[in-house]
């Protein structure tokens, strides 16, 4: 489904991405790992095709289709979606006015509130987006657009990061629900999720984990060996394990 | 008084007037590019009708684009076109309660009525003010009587269809003591009708524990100058809350208003809402004087400015009491490299140092990352930007009842998906 090859991106006048080469096929969810710095969400919004993150080298495939040079809006509407970390407040505009919006792009109207309720987002809807959000409100008010945008490929940057024990339980509910972790026959859609601490990995069983170090992928794995040998001996063995 | 003895204080009172406007016709205003009124004729009157279903398509239509439904469900009705009231309609069940008529009428039925007249406004405030008064050409004269609740709205509206004209208007509302009423009113050109001069005087008097709200859009052609002149007094615990709504492009209009706070607890809000497009010269303000203990005010305005339109924004507030707080507020975002926001605020305090009076002004373009985050969730930018621009001009309006709430961000959402 998504396909990366000697992937370079620079922010800016600094070079962040080093020649990253990723595989990620239908069906499949991958984690993304790595020290602070890495550059784990530039990989993401590269991904995304957001402006500022410009590719200086190498190519990225989606569905076979070389979407390096297509604008972000392009990219969304082939089915690329990604929950941010960092989300700008949009002033005046509520969640369920955003949402509604999100929704008629797939032609669809009635799904919304029920959405909502899922991600426990109810609350949240008549409020004006990103603004006074908790950090647990503000990735479910993430996911829950996510899922209404039912993208092909989901990126989520983090999903567990500011959010108390108890709804980390529904944020892996939200992320299974996501990529279809519940419906073995019918799995088609993928992801790329960055983790720090891999509670998400008690909810969702990923297939393959990648390190990412210094602007490259220096590992990939069983994401939850990856997870077991960075904790016991840190990421800087990474840099020097050669399996 | 008696009678004889009241008619010629009447009389004097009127004459000075009018020999005040007379030496102020040529006094340019302080603000604004200034208009030579000689080269419009004065507006024609027009025939009146006694059914809303007698009143033509195209005068329904352009009273719609200023926010007024003349078919619709509302507890009075005024419709003045060019020089004349057209129609006019008390509910059946508000009959008693309040009034709408012309102004030019209600002087004649009210002679007492002249006290308010030009009460708020110096007649000689300049070449507008002092035309409105010797080239009359109507306006609405609104009463709610003491203690009479309204909650449906009001609503007048001013329509000129002719070109190259001048209206001038002059308008009175009073809200007796513990009234309570939210009045539209809209004021456009019709359709194909791109040229001319609107002056519009308005004098609010609201009385002890009286609240309106008051709402006003105004949708003129592309060659229009707009000069209102507009006050308001207000008495013990009065609340006005005052929106303006300009979404589409004009010549040029200059307004200041002055609300006069003189009642303990008195409280005044301003919104403005300004999309200014094309070669649109735009000079808003809103001047509250904080007199008696307890006042308040605030002063909002919200500035869109694309192509070479030129937006000033200003709030005065003044502070006479100590016991006297209030805010002013401009927030502006430009499209165009040729556009212009200028936010003037003014903060003066009178021998009240206890006053608490401040401001905050931004103007710049828009947050990229807003746009490219909507972009994210699969908008084009054309989409991204319109909904940005409907999220900043939806104001939270204080006092404002919903349906009208529903009405201005409808208008807002249709123009910012239009404008860009």
């Amino acid at each position: 489904m998504l396909y990366i090859e000697q992937l370079k991106v620079a922010v800016g006048d600094t070079l962040i991405l080093d020649g990253v080469n990723l595989e990620i096929q239908e069906g499949e969810v991958h984690v993304l790992l790595g020290p602070n710095g890495a550059g784990k969400t530039t990989l993401l919004m590269a991904i995304m095709g957001m402006p500022g993150y410009r590719i200086v080298g190498g190519r990225i495939f989606f569905q076979g289709k070389d979407i390096t040079n297509l604008d972000v809006e392009e990219r969304a509407r082939m089915g690329i979606g990604m929950a941010f970390q960092k989300v700008p407040t949009i002033s005046g505009i509520t969640l369920r006015t955003l949402g509604r919006l999100v929704l008629e792009k797939r032609g669809l109207t009635d799904a919304l509130e029920e959405t909502a309720s899922r991600v426990n987002c109810l609350y949240l809807l008549d409020r004006e987006v990103g603004k006074g959000f908790s950090g647990g409100e503000m990735k479910r008010a993430e996911l829950f657009q996510l899922l209404l945008q039912r993208p092909l490929f989901s990126m989520v940057d983090e999903p567990e990061s500011g959010v108390d024990l108890d709804s980390i339980a529904l944020v892996g509910q939200a992320l299974r629900e996501l990529f279809e972790r519940d419906q073995v026959r019918t799995k088609k859609r993928s992801g790329l999720i960055i983790t720090h601490t891999g509670y998400i990995l008690e909810y969702l069983n990923a297939d393959r984990g990648h390190v990412l170090m210094n602007g490259r992928i220096v590992c990939s794995g069983n994401p939850r060996d990856l997870f077991a040998d960075i904790r016991e001996r840190g990421y800087q063995e990474c840099a020097r394990c050669e399996r | 008084m008696c009678e004889v003895r009241a008619m010629k204080v009447q009389e004097e009172y009127l004459r000075d007037l009018r020999e005040r406007a007379e030496k102020a016709l040529t006094k340019k205003a302080p603000l604004g590019p200034d208009i030579d009124l000689s080269q419009f004729y004065l507006c024609s009157p027009r025939e009146r009708v006694e059914d809303v279903r007698e009143i033509e398509d195209q005068l329904k239509e352009a009273a719609l684009y200023a926010g007024v439904e003349l078919e619709g469900e509302k507890a009075a009705t005024y419709l003045q076109v060019d020089r004349s009231a057209v129609y006019e309609r008390v509910q059946r069940a508000f009959q008693g309660k309040l009034e709408i008529m012309s102004s030019q009428e209600a002087l004649q039925k009210y002679p007492e009525l002249f006290e308010y007249w030009w009460g708020l406004v110096p007649v000689d405030a300049d070449k507008y003010t002092a035309f409105a008064e010797l080239c009359p050409t109507e306006g609405y004269f609104i009463r709610v009587f003491a203690h009479t609740k309204v909650e449906i709205p009001l609503q007048a509206c001013l329509l000129m269809s002719e070109r190259a004209r001048v209206q001038s208007v002059h308008n009175i509302v009073i809200l007796e003591e513990g009234a309570e009423a939210n009045l539209i009113t809209g004021c456009a050109s019709v359709r194909g009708n791109e040229s001319g001069v609107h002056i519009g005087v308005s004098e609010f008097y609201l009385g002890d524990n009286a609240r309106l709200t008051f709402t006003m859009v105004h949708n003129w052609g592309e060659a229009f100058h707009v000069r209102p002149r507009t006050a308001a007094r207000l008495g013990k615990n009065a609340f006005f809350s005052s929106t303006y709504v300009l979404l589409k492009p004009l010549a040029s209009i200059q307004a200041f208003p002055q609300v006069f706070l003189e009642g303990e607890g008195a409280q005044a809000t301003f919104q403005n809402i300004v999309f200014a497009k094309g070669n649109s010269y735009i000079d808003l303000g809103s001047t509250l004087l904080l007199k008696n203990r307890g006042c308040r005010g605030s002063s909002i305005s919200r500035v869109c400015a694309t192509d070479e339109a030129q937006v000033f924004a200003r709030g005065r507030l003044i502070a006479y009491h100590d016991e006297v707080q209030a805010h002013l507020e401009c927030k502006g975002m430009l499209f165009s490299p040729r556009a212009q926001i200028v936010s003037v605020p003014e903060l003066e305090v009178h021998g009240a140092p206890r006053a608490r009076l401040s401001h905050e002004a931004a103007v710049g373009p828009f947050e990229e990352e807003a746009v490219n985050y909507l972009r994210a969730r699969g908008l084009k930018r054309e989409e991204a930007l319109s909904l940005l621009t409907q999220g900043f001009l939806n104001l939270d309006l204080p006092g404002l009842p919903e349906a009208l709430r529903r009405y201005i961000e409808e208008i807002i959402r249709v123009t910012s998906r239009d404008v860009l």
